[in-house]
């Protein structure tokens, strides 16, 4: 018995054995404990009810008070999507709204960088600087979020809240309007930019047949409407053809900056840089720039003529006089000696000072090569000197080769003429016009002052604007239609005959918006208030069904066809051009010789670089993007030669502490402007240039009051050209005005400073002929070496360079190192970069802005040294005041192996990676800024301020913008420095890939985000370590140089030596 | 008269009694403040707020406040950091390495100097840490086990700046306070037990003297550690502005990259410390009626130590200018000639003269002991000194290797205040320490009082010839 009691026990009764003991021994609980909870069971003051009821009414207080509100149209993936995956970008093919086809990348539904769309026959795959800052419009916080109607003159609209309306209402009382206007017989008046696209020219049809007293009014502030007019008085033609810039051995250029503000610099730089390959001198071609500006396309160009805009007329007549004096014109035409009597090219360079030596070369030149000579001008010179243009083409015999033909600019309708716009003026002031539609349109800010547009518009019965955001055509009282932005829209565009580039939306509205197209097409519906976001998708489909389709010749069906063209974003049509057999009519030129009297100064209005005709004003990344000859920002102003600035007794910079620049009033028959001056060697004497597009005053806070209106010196009359004015009076005036650009500049005589890009061996250049001679022994002493040094490569490489280095006429720096060099067993990345392919165009830098979410810090921080590029254009000048030759250079992080950055981090936050970049940890920043002391390319920048909270107010923390980040890069803090990645996160993304696919990531699996953008392919990036790779190639060129070689950093970015065509007795990079 | 050219004239006027001495070091510490303590007071905490605002200031809305920019990363915090490390040079050469020479002129301002050594490495150290972009990391400066497992970079000659700018502070510390420790026995023993202000200050010079009795054995082994740390210390001066001018010599800047850098902030620092603890201890000998401790001979004698330094200045400047042009380096010879004809001339001139030219007037006896015209020379060398760095730091920066990131540097407002906040600091420390410390070391000028150490003539020799 006693074994049976237990050794251990709890109590007695379980001592004892007893069996209500042995009972509870047996349930693991005590009674109760595992019965089912249930709240209203248990006692009023049970702990337990009291933490249940704690529970839930913190969970309920908790979802009261937050300020989440369900907006509807953000679905958050509670299922995923299959087009979806999480960190995976999506890219879809669209066009925007200028025709530019291009490639939106998204990330989970948000677009986050435009690039261009390779399968696009004009842009290849790249867009310009513009196009790429483009992004940021459809973030832009000054976008209006829903529809207003204005009938309160006392509000402002940049300043106050407009109280918002409903898209029912202004429905139903604008489609009441529009049906009173037609009962009335009153003027229904579109005024619209040029209309590119089939389908919206087809709405507009639509809608003029819906309302009968409809007229369409299409302008643009800057158009090829001389040269097209001077095309059509000489061949008939309506259009223009595509000019092949390729296709030319000697460019003439006479003031048109075709590879900078005009036509389609994408395509046209990629042309011009197609004919500067290193490895084929030979084909390089030859640019004359012939010009009174001093233009990027003049700074490219390889012979630079200085030259008044008037007296170009007798140049281009002297040239083809000239050429018919020699016998050499391949126009045989009766009219042509009278037509050239009295040019004579030697009395006129007499006459204007042209530098003979140039001038042979160039008459030499355009015999030699013939027909291979594009002559071309600008488009802000008159008719009569594109008239003028095409008798030299003619003369040359280069229209059939430097024109394609085959392919037209096209319109859906041409430009309104000046007469059509002054009747809709008149229309307007008479009463006639009942409902006036601006689309998409800024007439007030665009139409000269004295068309008296402003105040006419507000007398028509109703104004409606259709705009992304408020313009200065919205003043009046009047419907402000909030529309839609490129990337949210439906749509397509005929750029050239047989291309069709469709553009489709990559995220739904984000605002109260509906597409412009969509507003006009419910306005046509019977039912207003049946809108569907969808009707403008549907009537796009259905005319490309019925119109487009039928002429494809397509065997698939048109839902097939469709959705393919849609994928590529583009759809190819054969089409005749109807240009094959043009008629030259010579008595088109035959008018009375055409002279301008120069009379005091002349002046140019030119579209700015990068904000165009100041509709992209607002955008702060195309304000910062520095202007690439004068380096400017945030700003326009009167540019004019050292010479006529010393006349007028005005300077600019003298001071050092603010670059301050006198202010001059220029005054065009009775219209003044006070204009800040800006002195810009290899200008002609008295020329004043002065861009277009800025003084913009209703617009987002960014762009409001940053530079002068210049369209204020404009007049509905014109001058020479609508852009041209000569007799213009220029003075002094009073004040004075604080310029800001990224880069100082010296004045060219400053004996002190001249010339050091050449003399520390930062720019290298060298001429064509020198080139190839240099070539040839190279060549040789290639295969004298190769024999030589038969198996031993190493040994063999080392006498090519010293070789190389004794050709050149270089010296040759023997640095020593007291620790071992770094091995790089694995890949290796690198850079080069061909000086001669590049025209300073800023595609790289606004690119690189986009990708790595680069601030915009304001015209006041720029002026203190604190731009945040990590890419920069540097411009040179040599030469003289007058004559003045630039290089161009863009400048990154040459990520150097002996990084001296990384050794005075005393917090270790610069380091290098075992695939040889010199990267940054942000986090383990403190911001000593020693870095940046010690870089000798100057390439770090510092965060001085939080730029997200101290750029104009916060302006980055408003809610849009955020959505504009790349989620793939760290976004910097105040204190931090940062700099140039070579795009890391996208070297990690493909190696992600490649590991995903089981290999190791190698050359071409990576391109940089500035590379991808280059418009003329100047940049090369790669493993060097892996020898057939372009980059390895490009580190061995002997043009390959890098900048500061002699302090031995060894960087990794190589630049290609620019080579000049040119004759000189002594070569440019010897000093 | 004759004089004894053999004989070394006494560094202590007259032959005060013992007695005189103690009472009349001691006596700003027993008597209230007067209105002039006062106003100076409020003069240097008003400098101070200035600094203070200007700081919290940049602190609150970023260094965008100041004038930095891109190519400019360092501009007055670098400058300001130099020229306070520099002026904390003197006292420990004083105390350390004139100890060393048995030089016994250094007796009456040694102890001031000392004092001053430590404000200003105090002033100094401030910069470092908030010149930085994120001050609240400044902490990632210093080497210790942390979570991120990240150490610092020993290769930085900011970190080597870390070490010996600590080193330094810490063994000047310990030196200076060894020194006080007699003075404070003296202070302890001198005061009352009766008021309660008495009791708390015995209390407090009774802990601070560590005990000391006065003993022999105490002095014997005072005096054997006096002599270790002095031994200690003199290369530490040496050693503390060779580091500071790593920062610019280890770089690769065109201007910057220099060897003479050592030796010539050495010496200049030498020049401005002297320069400092001239202009400071002309108005408390003044002031505390201690002209009799500092004499003029004294006063003359540092005067000599600033034309000696400044010459070396000069031959240093001279130097770099050579060697520029000798190396043949395009990009180092436009450095200097840039320093003194480019933008910043104006700041080179004002270098050149204040420290160069100034100090050649103390060639003329007359002028070397004219107290007005030597406080004026001393304010030049610091005024001078300041710009040396200045120039130093903004010029070669603005105007580097490619011309198109040369830009000119302009200071803020912000700056200038911390500036003019960090002499409020110094001189606040410097006015505390007045009224609360033995200014001279009494202890010491007990010992070199004529007829205080024994003779080979006997013990009234001394004052039979002299007096």
């Amino acid at each position: 018995m006693e074994s049976l009691k237990p050794k251990f026990w709890k109590s007695l009764n379980q001592y004892n054995q007893k069996p209500e003991s042995l009972e509870a021994a047996r349930n693991e609980f005590v009674n109760g404990a595992t019965a089912d909870f249930d709240l209203n069971a248990l006692p009023d003051k049970s702990r337990r009810k009291f933490l249940a009821l704690m529970g839930a009414s913190g969970a309920l207080a908790a979802t009261a008070c937050s300020d989440y509100h369900d907006k509807g149209e953000i679905i958050t993936y509670n299922k995923k999507p299959a087009s979806v995956t999480y960190g995976e970008a999506n890219y879809y093919a669209s066009t925007l709204n200028n025709g530019t086809g291009v490639l939106i990348k998204t990330r989970e539904g948000r677009p986050v960088k435009i690039d261009g769309n390779p399968e696009h026959p004009i842009s290849k795959g790249k867009i310009s600087t513009v196009e790429q800052a483009l992004i940021m419009e459809l973030y832009d916080p000054g976008r209006l979020r829903y529809p207003i109607k204005k009938s309160d003159s006392k509000l402002v609209l940049y300043k106050d809240e407009m109280p918002r309306s409903e898209w029912e209402k202004i429905d139903t009382q604008v489609v009441e309007k529009l049906n009173q206007a037609v009962s009335e017989g009153k003027e229904i008046a579109i005024v619209t930019h040029s209309v590119i696209s089939p389908t919206q020219n087809k709405l507009f049809n639509d809608f003029s047949s819906k309302y009968p007293n409809t007229k369409i009014y299409s302008y643009e502030l800057f158009s090829d409407s001389q040269r097209r007019a001077a095309w059509y008085d000489a061949y008939g033609q309506e259009s223009l053809p595509a000019i092949k810039f390729d296709a030319a051995d000697v460019i003439l250029s006479f003031e048109c900056d075709f590879l900078g503000s005009e036509g389609d610099i994408t395509e046209q730089i990629r042309m011009f840089s197609s004919r500067r390959d290193k490895d084929n001198p030979e084909n390089f071609n030859k640019l004359y720039q012939i010009e009174g500006n001093y233009s990027v396309t003049g700074a490219m160009s390889d012979y630079r003529i200085r030259l008044t805009p008037e007296n170009q007329y007798d140049f281009i007549m002297s040239l083809a006089a000239e050429i018919v004096s020699k016998g050499k014109s391949a126009l045989a035409s009766e009219g042509l000696n009278t037509l050239l009597s009295g040019y004579n090219l030697k009395s006129f360079s007499e006459k204007n000072q042209i530098n003979s030596k140039v001038l042979n070369e160039l008459v030499h030149d355009i015999i030699a090569k013939g027909n291979k000579t594009l002559a071309v001008a600008g488009i802000m010179h008159p008719k009569p000197i594109h008239l003028a243009i095409n008798l030299l083409n003619e003369v040359l015999g280069s229209i059939p080769n430097v024109y394609d033909l085959n392919t037209k600019l096209e319109l859906q309708r041409p430009l309104s003429s000046d007469k059509e716009i002054e009747t809709l003026i008149s229309n307007l002031n008479s009463g006639k016009v009942g409902v006036l539609i601006h689309f998409d349109t800024n007439p007030v800010y665009h139409f000269p002052t004295d068309s008296g547009y402003k105040a006419a518009y507000t007398k028509a019965g109703t104004i409606i604007s259709m705009v992304e955001s408020a313009n200065e055509s919205c003043e009046a009282n009047q419907y402000i239609i909030a529309v839609n932005n490129a990337l949210e829209s439906w749509g397509d565009f005929k750029p050239r005959t047989g291309i069709y580039s469709l553009q489709q939306p990559v995220i739904s509205p984000i605002h109260d918006t509906r597409q412009k197209e969509a507003v006009l097409l419910n306005w046509m519906s019977s039912d207003v208030n049946a809108y569907s976001h969808d009707i403008y998708h549907k009537y796009l489909m259905s005319h490309w069904e019925t119109d487009i389709y039928t002429q494809s010749n397509s065997a698939t069906g048109f839902r097939e066809y469709w959705f393919a063209a849609l994928h590529d974003g583009i759809a190819l049509i054969s089409e005749n051009s109807g240009n094959e057999a043009l008629q030259f009519n010579i008595n088109a030129v035959n008018f009375n010789k055409f002279s301008f009297t120069k009379q005091n100064y002349t002046l140019i209005l030119k579209p700015s670089y990068y904000i165009g005709d100041g509709r992209y004003a607002n955008n702060g990344w195309l304000q910062e993007v520095p202007n690439p000859v004068t380096k400017s920002v945030w700003d326009n102003y009167a540019m004019m030669s050292p010479a006529t600035a010393k006349e007028l007794s005005v300077t600019y910079g003298e001071d050092k502490l603010n670059r301050v620049a006198d202010m001059v009033e220029v005054s065009v028959s009775g219209r003044t402007l006070k204009l800040p001056v800006m002195i810009q060697p290899g200008m002609a004497d008295k020329v004043i240039v002065v861009d277009l597009g800025y003084g913009r005053t209703t617009i987002g806070e960014i762009g409001r009051n940053i530079g002068f209106n210049a369209g204020e010196l404009m007049s509905a009359k014109g001058g020479i050209s609508p852009w041209m004015f000569t007799g213009v009076n220029v003075s002094k005036t009073e004040g004075q005005y604080e310029l800001v650009s990224t880069q100082e500049h010296h004045s060219l005589d400053e004996e002190f400073v001249k010339d050091f890009h050449l003399k520390r061996h930062i720019i290298n250049e060298y001429t064509v002929p020198f080139y190839t001679e240099f070539r040839k022994k190279y060549d040789a002493a290639k295969i004298r070496l190769k024999s030589e040094f038969a198996g031993d490569e190493e040994a063999y490489k080392k006498a090519l360079k010293s070789e190389k280095i004794h050709l050149l006429g270089h010296h040759e720096y023997k640095t020593h190192s007291i620790t071992p060099d770094r091995v790089y067993s694995d890949v290796k990345w690198a850079m080069a970069i061909d000086l001669n392919k590049c025209t300073a165009c800023g595609a790289c830098v606004t690119s690189c802005n986009v990708e790595n979410n680069i601030p915009i810090v304001g015209k006041e921080e720029v002026s203190r040294g604190r731009d945040m590029h990590w890419m920069r254009i540097d411009t040179y000048f040599s030469g003289t005041p007058d004559a003045p030759v630039t290089s161009f250079q863009p400048m990154l992080c040459q990520h150097c192996d002996n990084a001296p950055c990384e050794n005075v981090c005393p917090v270790v936050a610069t380091t290098h990676s075992p695939d040889g970049l010199n990267q940054m940890t942000y986090n383990r920043c403190v911001g000593t800024r020693y870095c940046a002391n010690n870089c000798p390319y100057k390439v770090r920048r510092y965060n001085f301020f939080d730029f997200r909270n101290d750029f104009a107010d916060g302006y980055y923390r408003q809610d849009t913008l955020e959505l504009l980040n790349n989620p793939e890069v760290t976004v910097r803090s105040r204190g931090v420095m940062e700099k140039c990645t070579f795009c890391t996160q996208r070297i990690q993304e493909s190696r992600t890939e490649a590991a995903k696919n089981g290999r190791k990531i190698k050359d071409g699996d990576v391109i940089t985000a500035c590379q991808e953008a280059c418009p003329a392919s100047a940049i090369t990036f790669g493993d060097m370590n892996n020898p057939e790779s372009p980059v390895s190639g490009l580190r061995e060129h002997p043009l390959g140089y890098f900048v500061l070689e002699t302090i031995s950093v060894k960087p990794n970015v190589t630049y290609i030596s620019r080579l000049r065509n040119i004759v000189a007795e002594e070569n440019h990079g010897e000093h | 008269m004759s004089i004894e050219l053999t004989h070394e004239p006494s560094v202590i006027e007259g032959r005060p009694a013992l007695k005189t001495i103690d009472a009349s070091i001691i006596k700003p510490m027993n008597n209230l403040p007067d209105k002039r303590f006062w106003a100076a007071m409020g003069l240097t905490l008003t400098m101070l707020g200035i600094g203070a605002l200007a700081l919290g200031m940049s602190f609150y809305r970023g260094l965008g406040l100041w004038g930095v920019n891109n190519p400019v990363g360092w501009g007055f915090a670098i400058i300001n950091f130099v020229f306070w490390v520099g002026i904390g040079h003197a006292g420990t050469l004083i105390s350390a390495i004139l100890f060393l020479f048995r030089q016994k002129w250094r007796t009456g301002i040694a102890r001031f100097a000392e004092g001053m050594t430590i404000f200003a490495v105090m002033t100094a150290g401030i910069f470092p840490l908030i010149h930085v972009g994120r001050p609240w990391l400044a902490g990632y400066l210093f080497p210790y086990p942390n979570q991120h497992s990240l150490w610092v970079n020993f290769t930085s000659p900011l970190l080597w700046d870390v070490f010996a700018v600590s080193t330094y502070f810490t063994v000047s510390f310990v030196f200076w306070y060894i020194g006080l420790i007699p003075d404070f026995a003296t202070m302890r023993d001198r005061l009352a037990n009766s008021t309660m202000v008495e009791k708390v200050k015995k209390t407090v010079y009774s802990v601070l003297s560590l005990g000391w009795r006065f003993s022999n054995r105490h002095w014997s082994h005072y005096e054997m550690m006096y002599l270790v740390l002095a031994g200690f210390a003199t290369p530490l001066v040496l050693s503390v502005h060779t580091i500071v001018s790593f920062d610019f010599a280890v770089s690769i800047m065109p201007g910057w990259h220099t060897t003479i850098f050592p030796p010539y902030f050495v010496a200049g620092a030498v020049f401005s410390g002297f320069a400092m603890v001239q202009n400071a201890l002309i108005i408390i000998r003044k002031v505390y009626d201690l002209e009799y401790i500092i004499t003029l001979d004294t006063l003359e004698k540092m005067n000599k130590i600033i034309i000696l330094t400044g010459l070396m200045v000069g031959y240093a400047y001279g130097m770099e200018f050579f060697i520029a042009w000798y190396s043949g380096h395009e990009v180092e010879s436009f450095a200097f000639v840039n320093r003194a004809f480019g933008p910043y001339a104006w700041a080179y001139w004002i270098m050149v003269s204040c420290n160069v030219i100034a100090p050649q007037f103390f060639w003329i006896k007359k002028l070397r002991t004219n107290i007005p015209f030597m406080f004026i020379i001393a304010v030049l060398v610091n005024v001078g000194m300041w710009f040396e760095r200045f120039v130093i730091t903004v010029t070669s920066l603005s105007r580097d290797y490619l011309p198109s990131s040369w830009a000119y540097y302009v200071p803020t407002i912000y700056d200038i205040g911390i500036l003019i906040g960090s002499f409020g600091w110094f001189f606040t420390l410097l006015l505390i320490f007045t009224r609360t410390m033995p200014v001279v070391s009494i202890a010491e000028v007990k010992a070199v009082v004529d007829g205080s150490q024994p003779t080979h003539h006997g013990l009234e020799h001394h004052s039979e010839e002299g007096h």
